[in-house]
């Protein structure tokens, strides 16, 4: 009893994660929420499976994955939103979050394909490791490598931003503060 | 001052070398965390505390039966 609350609790934490991932798969907040319930619920169900003290998060974001990429194959490619109703239904609030550079940003990567997106995303910004996001996306840690790297690349062209090497992290940040669109 | 700047660009050469492509140092580092913790940030709707909740007496019912 005491272990399925502690997993409970652990689910309940990962959540902001999830979300966040799903989002960044489905371009769409309320699909995204869709598949964090698909992914608890098929959590809750396997928790006999999920062995203790190994990667929580990790395991979920494969779980989320794979109901993504199976749902994606029963509908088709509908999944992917048409230009723009990410932007229109995410739940970020650009009076909290700043700025259009952001906004650029966000349809940006909305460009990428999928597997270049979910990559940058994991390796980027839901801090896994190469080895990890490798496991999550069941492929080799070069093609993680290679995926964030493009990604990378195709972000840079988009967004215009060039150069990244070239500034210390001072000048970065002022860089950035100062200027609007990131142009 | 000499020295000053070769240290500055071997800093800059290790924070943009391949173990960390996307870090802070970068611009699309910093974008791409601000974009996921905005979502991250966002309050979790009380759906899914009501799923666990769910999920968590269905299992103690059936334990009980």
């Amino acid at each position: 009893m005491s272990d399925g609350l502690q997993f409970k609790q652990d689910l309940l934490g990962a959540i902001p994660s999830l979300r966040a991932f799903g989002v960044s798969l489905t371009q769409n907040s309320d699909k995204a929420d869709d598949l964090v319930q698909e992914t608890l619920v098929k959590a809750w169900d396997k928790q006999s499976s999920f062995q203790p003290g190994t990667n929580l998060k990790a395991w979920l974001f494969t779980i989320l994955r794979n109901e993504f990429y199976s749902q994606m194959r029963k509908r088709g490619r509908e999944v992917q939103d048409s230009d723009g109703a990410m932007t229109a239904r995410l739940a970020i609030h650009p009076s909290q979050h700043g700025s259009l550079d952001l906004e650029d940003f966000r349809t940006a990567l909305e460009k990428l394909p999928e597997d270049q997106r979910e990559a940058i995303i994991l390796i980027g910004a839901s801090g896994f490791s190469y080895e990890e996001a490798a496991e999550i996306c069941d492929c080799a840690v070069g093609t993680i490598k290679s995926r964030v790297s493009r990604a990378r690349t195709r972000l840079q062209d988009i967004l215009k931003v060039s150069g990244e090497a070239d500034y210390g992290p001072d000048a970065i940040s002022s860089h950035v503060m100062g200027s609007g669109a990131g142009v | 001052m000499n020295h000053d700047d070769d240290t500055a660009q071997q800093n800059v050469a290790r924070q943009s070398g391949p173990l960390d492509p996307l870090g802070s140092n970068s611009e699309i580092g910093r974008k791409l965390k601000q974009f996921y913790d905005g979502i991250v940030s966002d309050q979790v709707p009380d759906r899914f505390m009501d799923l666990l909740s769910q999920l968590e007496a269905a299992d103690s019912s059936r334990k009980k039966d």
